[in-house]
């Protein structure tokens, strides 16, 4: 791994892995880390792996309670970060060492092929690797378990998908909060490859990114699809030229637009590989893939309508009759930490329908409604719930509604996403707890400011609709349930 | 980049018409991926490459162009 002059090499990691294993001790449980982007948060990872735990990465620009509730939901008494980070009482703070610190103080003398902690951990397949979070209708997160058999047949199936070799070096650019950097950082730290973190890469100026990116002769990209259509806008518009050194772009996340598809083929890179990738949190990493450009496209691809791909080798895919793609295999999730509910709602066990099928089988419900192109490729019809892609990231409008209902001031709240110049972001319609007569300007601008400083204070960004408007009621339906989208059109012009 | 140079790019960028100096980008639905967009512009017409940071520093045209003009 490298950050800027920096480098960190696999005998360095290794020590690392060993020396965070260690300190935590065998089986540890669920191990919670407080994410930067850095070689330390890998370490971090792959030592909590090591050592038989399970990893659950917190994301410390989150609002203290939305911490603490992560950290319940997920069930961690040991916290990884820097001394000094802020964690609840009772739960256990390991300081996690740096490489040098290491090689000059614990590391020093320590066997590459020594073991990892003292005594042999048992680890399964079926024991769990680590949680994530996903948004729920409920308002509260769902912490999804991923076992670590998953993460193996995954992990083996992106390497040959991406063709990762030991020249390669990877950009490390999405949150380690979130599981797309493992489709970065695994492929890549099991093929002895470098993994490139720089902090151009998130700082918002494409001109030193593009320019970082030839420097350090980046040659394999994964970037959010949102992301991506900003490169293609960048490119197109400033006449930038995608350095030489990129062989591979990953696109995932969210609809690829068919204009700056058409865009990116238009910018002569007929030598990199542009790859489409779907996924759920539940279905581990990546489950479909297609090649839209560079040398594996199938040629005369129609552009409309960009498909989200085929299954993997380890995927076993199937379509309900609401066209619904449901997702089996042996890269499952366990389901969601004590939510037995959610869970049977949404992992079904369905009978094998080949003749002389080996019985039923776990599906996956991903909600999503697909179709199937005449070339065998799935394309994304649109979503069977409420859930919506916020900078690539699920939201569910429920549980932003529950937040804000939960503020003694709210009465009632609708939340529905609306586009910004091609963007979703969240708007949200709040109606005051019993008014006292008809509400002053004053008041309901206050009460706007005052539910956007609560949302602050306790959900991550993303959760936060961009704008807040106090109305008097609600839109219903003819049976009585909240109406989002009719109540975004009814005050829609009255937002500021 | 005078302050209406910099309300042009963000009505070109929030497809918004109602931009003012005291405008702030991120209020009118702007994010950090339109943010780069901004970003681009604004090193296109001025030479001055900023960040996002910077952006969020000074979200208003008013504010931004003050910055260019102190970096350039």
């Amino acid at each position: 791994m490298t950050r800027h002059d920096r480098t960190v090499t696999y005998a360095e990691l290794d020590a690392w892995v060993r020396a965070t294993a260690r300190r935590l001790g065998p089986d540890p449980g669920v191990v919670g880390v407080l994410t930067s982007r850095s070689a330390g948060t890998v370490a971090a990872l792959l030592g909590t792996l090591a050592a038989g735990g399970v990893y659950c990465p917190i994301d410390p620009a989150y609002p203290w309670p939305r911490r603490e509730a992560l950290m319940a939901a997920s069930g961690c008494r040991v916290v990884i970060g820097e001394p000094g980070s802020a964690v609840p009482p009772g739960v256990g703070l390991t300081p996690l060492p740096g490489p040098a610190g290491l090689l000059d103080a614990d590391g020093r003398g320590e066997e590459p092929g020594g073991s990892a902690v003292a005594g042999r951990v048992a680890v399964s397949p079926d024991d769990p690797a680590y949680i994530l979070f996903t948004s729920g209708s409920t308002g509260e997160p769902r912490p999804v378990v991923t076992p670590r058999g998953a993460i193996s047949v995954v992990t083996a199936g992106l390497r040959e998908l991406f063709g990762i070799t030991p020249e390669d070096r990877v950009l490390q650019f999405a949150s380690l909060n979130w599981d797309t950097c493992l489709e970065e950082i695994l492929p890549a730290l099991t093929s002895g490859a470098t993994l490139v973190f720089h902090d151009h890469a998130y700082a918002g100026s494409l001109h030193r990114m593009l320019r970082m990116i030839d420097a350090e002769r980046v040659t394999v990209l994964d970037l959010p699809t949102a992301f991506w259509h900003e490169l293609v806008h960048h490119l197109t518009a400033e006449r930038a030229a995608l350095p030489p050194s990129v062989r591979l772009v990953v696109v995932g996340g969210e609809a690829v637009s068919p204009v700056r598809l058409a865009d990116w083929r238009a910018l002569g890179l007929d030598g990199v590989r542009l790859l489409n990738t779907y996924g759920c949190t539940e279905t581990t990493l990546i489950t479909h893939a297609v090649d839209l450009h560079g040398p594996h496209a199938a040629a005369g691809a129609p552009d409309d309508r960009v498909p989200i791909g085929r299954p993997l080798p380890h995927v076993v895919e199937r379509i309900s009759e609401e066209g619904e793609l449901l997702v089996g295999g042996p890269a499952l999730a366990l389901g969601y930490r004590d939510r037995p509910e959610a869970t049977a709602e949404r992992f079904v066990e369905l009978d094998d329908l080949t003749p002389g099928g080996d019985g039923p089988r776990r599906y996956f419900r991903t909600g999503d409604r697909v179709s199937r192109r005449p070339d065998g490729a799935l394309v994304h019809e649109g979503r069977l719930d409420h859930q919506l892609k916020v900078r690539g990231v699920r939201v569910d409008p429920g549980e932003v509604e529950a937040q804000i209902a939960s503020h003694p001031r709210v009465g009632a709240v609708a939340v529905v996403g609306v586009p910004v110049a091609g963007h979703t972001t969240l708007a949200a319609y709040v109606v005051p707890r019993s008014p006292a007569g008809p509400a002053s300007p004053a008041m309901t601008g206050s009460l706007a400011r005052e539910v956007l400083d609560y949302l602050r204070e306790h959900v991550p960004a993303h959760l936060v609709p961009h704008r807040i408007t106090v109305v008097p009621e609600l839109v219903h339906t003819a049976s009585g349930k909240v109406d989002r989208a009719g109540s975004h059109r009814r005050y829609r012009s009255a937002a500021v | 980049m005078n302050v209406d140079a910099v309300s042009a790019v963000f009505r070109e960028v929030l497809e918004i018409s109602e931009i003012n100096a005291d405008s702030d980008f991120f209020v009118m639905g702007g994010d950090s991926l339109l943010a780069t967009r901004v970003l681009s512009a604004v090193a296109r017409a001025s030479g001055v490459e900023l960040e996002f940071d910077d952006l969020l520093d000074a979200p208003t045209p008013g504010a931004l162009s003050k910055k260019i003009a102190g970096a350039a």
